[in-house]
């Protein structure tokens, strides 16, 4: 039977990072390949051993599926490929190749540097597991091999997220990655067609929140840097190199002309040309508008927001710093952060989540007396402000997106068990469909029935269309033809077609039965009797009495014989083909109910 | 146990046992464990438990039907096993019936939370670390734990599954450790209770119709016999091997791979005698019945065994072979040498037999190739080596991949249409090819490799891993194409190979794929490197455009093609095979060269180039390259100018290197000129020799590494420091008497380091003396900053006093911020 199995190594029942096991028809994906920010130790990559436990991973996968560049998605990829030893192809979109690298040196500098971690990746290994990538364009389908085929649709959520179609032979499964249903200040909402998978996996990272407009927040974050700014404050803003950072610079740069204000933005580490770079490259996969008004004005080409100086921090008057990395936990931004904390001017907003043990953690958690290295206490007098800008589907999102794709199934990933099994229940009642929550390490088996492709001889069409019975999209139809099955294709053809096609001989199969009748008279007399009475039953039949004695209707053939034991008795030899079976049987069964008394 | 930590314990615990707080991420949680268990390391659990009851009462509390979250649970279940796991306190557990209520029938089965795998696996994870001594197997057999861990090996959950099935061995090992000794090893009857049950219910599940449970016990077979040396293994597997040589006999055999892994592990135990236990017989038989892919992995494993009978090992062997085998006769024209495997008893896989489906063939070819691979590197590579016709098969599968091959028969016709434009076996077939380099082969082989190689450059199929692939192993052929021992130069054959290379070379430094002009200037460097001094090598490089794209890539868009240009292009300068050759009379075209170098350090705006630079640049300082020594104090310095304002720390560090490469070689060349340091003894040297030091204030090195010293990026500092470090040992000894402070300027330079640290960066040192450095050198408590450094920079964050801090300042909290990621 065939069947599709879905284990989770990473983002069942969690959001820590994903890294989701598929397998179609005895094809084996992997869908993502991300890291745990929280640990420091091997915990931070998922358990590749379970993925198979004999053989090589490169011959048990078929390939590795990025759906976009955040680490949680894609951080574990240059261990996995230089270090646990996969080398097969790696699927993502254009600029989900061109960015990742970028986010994973950062992290990979920010390893190192912490921690002097001597077991980590190299840049020479992110950039060997970066060659090993096959880009994708939008709704292309790229063949893997023979039989695996995978598709990518738009996600929204970061610059060149995509969703992914994986198709081997007429099933299917969706993985959505994150994404965004309302589109933001630079890209567009999530979209995909009605391709109605076998499986939908579904991020659902908001399942039971309905999300305020994110014009709110953005409104509060302006209003907070811009108060900040008036009186003479600083503000830091500490972001990964990549992402958000582009959204808010965005944000800063158009509300920085509008108020036509004065005060410096600086983007440290040389980022602001390398996102402008690449979002001008990638120019088709932001929203509309800045499509539209790219010709004018380039979105990403900054005039207010210049490159950072590490002198700058010290200047005097207020100033807004965008600087790397985004949790407080080491490098420039925590630089930043000791300088200005202790003046209640300044202020730091952090965009997004922090994990346990940075300080950007524990500032988000209240503490405001931080101890540092060689058991100096850092007072935080600045204010402290969260902002979320992450991009997912709320609860909203998810179901339009199920009911855009109408899939048979669900599985949800990329969450909290307990806001999994509400929206599980929401989903199954109203698209009355199963829907799954795997934990880690648990094993989803769906059950499929595959529906084959068959092709059909023009020739077999054209002798249907005569009869006059043209073809439906929607009405099933019974066809007599032969099969063929060649070069993993089937096709019906006619069997004339098909005999010589195969170059075989034809043999003609026929269906005898015996009928024994009381009759004395002679066989031939015994036929005449038989022929009179079928041609008297059977009008609408063509029945006739041939000369040797036999009588034929349509295909079928009767001929009388003496009973070698009996003389009173006659046996009738009833033949047929397949094709007159039905009248076959009806002119045995007649001719067993007898013959009538002939006329004296 | 820290008495802050102490001080934040009850509280914590407090948070933990209220299901109505919110308890941060898993991480947390996992991270707490850790620190318990580094605590009990060091001091006893009981005292522990007794001193902190707020701890008692957290485990205590999980009894209690309440609505406790499952991460809550799970991790009080591994909690109370690692107290558990020393004895008196699992004493003390017990009589308080603790450890009944948490791992017995009415405990955690019963709650509502089993249905979680978290739940389940903390249960586990708690068992397996109680289970360490006599009183935790008495209570694993009469708690009914056993049974329960039995039922779990078929735990949906993989994680649950396999841990349970490594807690039945760990239990085992623990039995058999102190249960059974003497004679009584060979008596399974008189192993303890809690061993006989296991093998008990192993040895029924063999016996099982159903194959996961077949599964199972093979694994906690493999396991046993991988991580247990003991004697009584031997009387296991005397046990068991029966019913293990039974599933043989089915059709088809079960669990195939667990079979054989078991099978290897059994093979591999130091302490089993195989020719009494009939094991080789078993692994003939196996290897003999098995599919060819199936076999594949069994074949590699048994000719890796230390002590294996030659004539399995050559069955082994066959079996690794046969693939290749096939396609060597199916496509071999006309009478030649013996192939693979000919005059041995006859295989009876043909091609027609591997053609039946394309995925399964292709995956056959992949691991068999890798296997081959695989076994060519280790020292238990069969002897004699069938070199010629393997790479013969090598090269005729990548002809086939490539379209060239010129099949005669119709079975080679097959061949070519199911393998032609596969770059999945083209990968497997270029990694074997590279290391099929290492054997000697006939000149006409290495010629069809080189010809095979070329095809695959220049084909415009080629995806970039082939290509990087291809250029890996054309590098290995060459460097190993050389006849004569010890000398690297180019053999003839070679050269007129790199002829018609160079060409090819040009063509795909202007490919339109970053990867593949990356790992074809990657290719050229080694080259370079490798033969650069070669006259001929020269010559065949000079006669194509390879040097002048070299350089043009200096400019390319794509950040790490730059820098390997970089690499290229500084290997092509060192070796003097720069685009426009050097003369004495134009030194310009070098000199740009290093001009463009420097501009490239300065305003590339990414850190892999400016790295590259930085890398060239102390090679050329080491190997004293002509534009380096012109006038190395303005090369010097101008880098240290160009590095110390660089955002990569990375850059700061190589500068920190190149600086000290430039100390070493300014020491050993002032120790020629200064009369002081050597021959006199020391106290007749009045001063440091002023030349030396004056050049290092002039560069300015010093200041360059006391800013590096004060470097937001730990690694940068602890450089600083090792070279300050290293410059303060090596001046002692040229250096006067004199104390800090001494000087008249050091009161000043001691006062701007005094604002560095306070974070007023950026501002000069200004024109300082020689003695005036020396003074602050020796001020400077170096090793006390080294010791500070060398810790992580997140060791205040990562302390057990921030987790809890963190954990208990998060309560409440947590539904502002809930659930974000990225």
């Amino acid at each position: 039977m065939p069947e599709i199995r879905v284990t989770p190594l990473g983002a069942g029942q969690d959001v820590g990072r994903s890294c989701i096991l598929v397998s179609i028809s005895g094809k084996n994906v992997m869908l993502d390949c991300g890291m745990h920010m929280g640990y420091n130790d091997d915990r931070r990559f998922p358990d590749f051993s379970y993925i198979t436990q004999s053989g090589r991973l490169t011959d048990f996968l078929d390939c590795v599926i990025i759906s976009h560049f955040h680490l949680d998605h894609c951080g574990a990829l240059p261990y996995f490929s230089e270090m646990v030893g996969y080398d097969g192809p790696i699927y993502m979109t254009h600029p989900t190749q061109a960015i990742c690298p970028i986010l994973l040196e950062d992290y990979r500098k920010i390893a190192v540097d912490k921690k002097g971690e001597a077991n980590f990746f190299t840049s020479q290994m992110i950039k060997d597991c970066m060659k090993k990538v096959v880009a994708v364009h939008l709704h292309q389908t790229v063949q893997v091999d023979d039989e695996l085929e995978i598709k990518a649709y738009y996600a929204g959520h970061v610059l060149g997220a995509a969703m992914f179609q994986i198709k081997v032979g007429s099933e299917s499964v969706v993985y959505t990655g994150d994404y965004n249903m309302t589109p933001d200040r630079h890209l567009g909402a999530a979209w995909i067609d009605k391709c109605r998978p076998n499986l939908l996996i579904t991020e659902s990272t908001y399942a039971t929140t309905i999300r305020d407009s994110k014009r709110c927040r953005e409104r509060d974050f302006l209003k907070k840097v811009h108060e900040t700014v008036e009186r003479g404050g600083k503000v830091l803003i500490p972001v990964f190199a990549l992402g958000r950072a582009q959204e808010l610079c965005i944000l800063l740069e158009t509300f920085w002309e509008r108020m036509n204000l004065k005060v410096p933005i600086y983007f440290s580490t040389g980022l602001t040309e390398k996102a402008n770079h690449y979002y001008k490259l990638f120019i088709t996969w932001t929203n509309q508008k800045i499509r539209k008004t790219f010709v004018q004005r380039n979105m990403f080409e900054f005039k207010h927001i210049k490159a950072f100086d590490r002198a700058f921090a010290d200047n005097p008057g207020p100033m807004v710093v965008f600087a790397t990395p985004g949790m407080l936990h080491a490098g420039q931004s925590l630089q930043i952060f000791r300088k200005w904390a202790g003046n209640e001017k300044n202020m730091v907003i952090m965009p997004g989540y922090c994990v346990q043990g940075t300080v950007g953690h524990k500032i988000l958690s209240g503490q405001r007396k931080l101890e540092m290295e060689g058991r100096q206490v850092l007072e935080v007098k600045m204010q402290v402000e969260y902002m979320s800008f992450s991009a997912h589907a709320d609860a909203k999102g998810i179901m339009q997106l199920v009911g855009q794709a109408e899939p048979e199934s669900v599985l949800l990933v990329h969450g909290e068990a307990k806001k999994m099994e509400f929206l599980r229940q929401k989903i199954e009642q109203e698209f009355r469909v199963s829907c799954y929550m795997p934990a880690n390490g648990e094993t989803v088996t769906l059950p499929t029935s595959p529906s084959i492709p068959v092709g059909i001889s023009l020739g077999l069409l054209k002798r249907e269309m005569v009869q006059g019975l043209l073809p439906e999209a929607k009405k099933p139809r019974l066809l007599h033809g032969t099969l063929i099955m060649k070069d993993s294709s089937f096709r019906l053809v006619s069997s004339e077609q098909a005999l010589k096609e195969l170059g075989l001989a034809e043999h003609q199969l026929r269906f005898t039965c015996r009928v024994h009748l009381q009759d004395t008279r002679k066989e031939q007399e015994t036929a005449l009797r038989v022929y009179s009475h079928l041609k008297n039953t059977l009008k609408d039949h063509c029945v006739q009495h041939l000369p040797d004695g036999s009588v034929t209707v349509e295909s079928i053939l009767i001929q009388a014989a003496a009973h070698s034991e009996d003389p009173g008795t006659k046996v009738l030899l009833v033949s047929w083909t397949y094709q007159d079976e039905e009248l076959g049987s009806f002119l045995t069964a007649l001719l067993k109910n007898g013959l009538p008394q002939a006329p004296s | 146990m820290d008495p802050e930590c102490a001080r934040l314990l009850p509280a914590l615990c407090a948070v933990l046992a209220d299901p109505r707080q919110l308890v941060a991420d898993d991480t947390c949680l996992e991270k707490l464990l850790d620190w318990f268990k580094t605590v009990m390391e060091t001091e006893c659990s009981l005292h522990l438990l007794q001193d902190h009851p707020c701890l008692m009462e957290l485990l205590s509390h999980v009894l209690k039907p309440q609505d406790i979250s499952p991460r809550v649970l799970s991790f009080v279940l591994r909690l109370v096993g690692i107290f558990a796991a020393q004895e008196d306190c699992f004493q003390y557990l017990q009589q308080g019936e603790l450890l009944l209520g948490l791992f017995g029938e009415t405990g955690a089965l019963s709650w509502a939370a089993w249905n979680m795998p978290s739940v389940r696996s903390g249960w586990i994870q708690g068992l397996c670390s109680l289970a360490q001594h006599p009183s935790a197997l008495h209570f694993l057999a009469d708690s009914g734990a056993v049974d329960t861990i039995f039922a779990l090996q078929g735990d949906p959950s993989l994680f649950v599954a396999s841990a349970a099935s490594q807690l039945l061995v760990h239990i085992l090992a623990l039995a058999m450790q102190g249960g059974a000794s003497g004679s009584s090893i060979s008596e399974a009857a008189a192993w303890p209770v809690c061993a006989q049950k296991i093998v008990n219910h192993v040895e029924e599940s063999l016996h099982s119709k159903a194959t996961p449970q077949v599964t199972q016990a093979l694994n906690v077979l493999t396991t046993t016999f991988g991580r247990c040396h003991s004697p009584w293994t031997g009387a296991l597997w005397g046990r068991l091997s029966p019913p293990v040589a039974c599933l043989f006999e089915r059709d088809p055999i079960p669990a195939v791979h667990s079979l054989m892994d078991l099978l290897l592990s059994v093979a591999r135990s130091p302490v089993l005698n195989f020719a009494a236990c009939g094991l080789w017989e078993m692994l003939a038989q196996t290897l003999s019945r098995l599919s060819p892919t199936q076999a594949g992995p069994l074949a590699l494993g048994t000719l890796k065994l230390q002590h294996c009978p030659q004539e399995l090992r050559t069955q082994a062997f066959g079996v690794l072979l046969q693939p290749l085998a096939c396609i060597l006769k199916a496509t071999t024209q006309a009478p030649g040498p013996p192939g693979l495997l000919e005059g041995t008893a006859g295989s009876s896989l043909t091609v027609d037999a591997l053609l039946s489906s394309k995925s399964a063939f292709v995956g056959l070819l992949c691991q068999t190739l890798a296997h081959l691979e695989e076994l060519q590197m280790l020292p238990q590579c069969p002897c004699p080596w069938p070199q010629v016709p393997l790479l013969e098969a090598t090269v005729t599968i990548l002809r086939l991949c490539d379209g060239s091959a010129n099949p005669s028969s119709s079975v080679g016709g097959r061949l070519c249409g199911t393998l032609g434009g596969c770059v999945r076996v083209q990968r497997a077939a270029l990694d074997f090819l590279g290391t099929l380099s290492q054997g000697t082969s006939p000149l006409e082989l290495v010629l069809e490799v080189f010809s095979v190689l070329l095809k695959t450059l220049e084909s415009p199929e080629s995806s970039p891993t082939v290509l990087k692939k291809t250029f890996q192993a054309t590098l290995r052929w060459l460097q190993n194409s050389h006849k004569i021992p010890n000398c690297s130069d180019l053999s003839p054959d070679a050269l007129l190979f790199l002829g018609e290379l160079f060409p090819i070379l040009q063509k795909r430094l202007c490919s339109p794929c970053w990867e593949v002009r990356d790992s074809a200037l990657e290719f050229l460097t080694h080259l370079i490197r490798h033969w650069g001094g070669q006259a001929d090598f020269k010559e065949a490089l000079h006669s194509s455009e390879v040097p002048t794209l070299a350089c043009q890539l200096l400019q390319d868009p794509e950040s790490y093609v730059r820098a390997s240009a970089v690499g290229a292009a500084g290997q092509l300068s060192s070796r003097g095979l720069q685009a426009t050759p050097t003369s004495p009379e134009n030194p310009q075209a070098q000199q740009g060269l290093l001009m463009d170098f420097m501009h490239i350090l300065s305003t590339d705006s990414e850190g892999f180039p400016r790295r590259a630079v930085l890398r060239v640049f102390t090679e050329w300082l080491r190997d004293g390259h002509a534009d380096v020594i012109r006038d190395t104090e303005w090369f010097v310095a101008t880098v240290l100018q160009a590095v110390s304002r660089d955002l990569d720390w990375e850059v700061r560090m190589q500068g920190l290197e190149l600086a000290q490469v430039f100390l070493i070689q300014a020491m050993g060349r002032s120790s020629l000129h200064c009369p002081y340091t050597v021959g006199l003894p020391e106290a007749t040297s009045p001063s440091p020799h002023p030349e030396f030091l004056q050049t290092l204030c002039r560069l300015p090195l010093f200041e360059f590494a006391f800013c590096a010293l004060l470097d937001c990026d730990r690694p940068v500092a602890q450089k600083a420091c090792d070279l300050l470090l290293f410059l303060r040992d090596k001046t002692t000894s040229c250096s006067g008497p004199q104390e800090a402070g001494d000087s008249p300027n050091s009161a000043s330079v001691e006062a701007v380091l005094q604002r560095w640290r306070e974070g007023e960066q950026g501002q000069p040192l200004g024109d300082l003396e020689p003695e005036a450095m020396l003074a602050i050198l020796r001020s400077l408590d170096l090793e006390g900053l080294q010791g500070k450094l060398a810790k992580s920079s997140d060791h205040m964050e990562k302390s057990p006093q921030s987790l809890l801090q963190d954990m208990l300042a998060t309560v409440g909290i947590l539904e502002e911020n809930e659930a974000d990621c990225y």
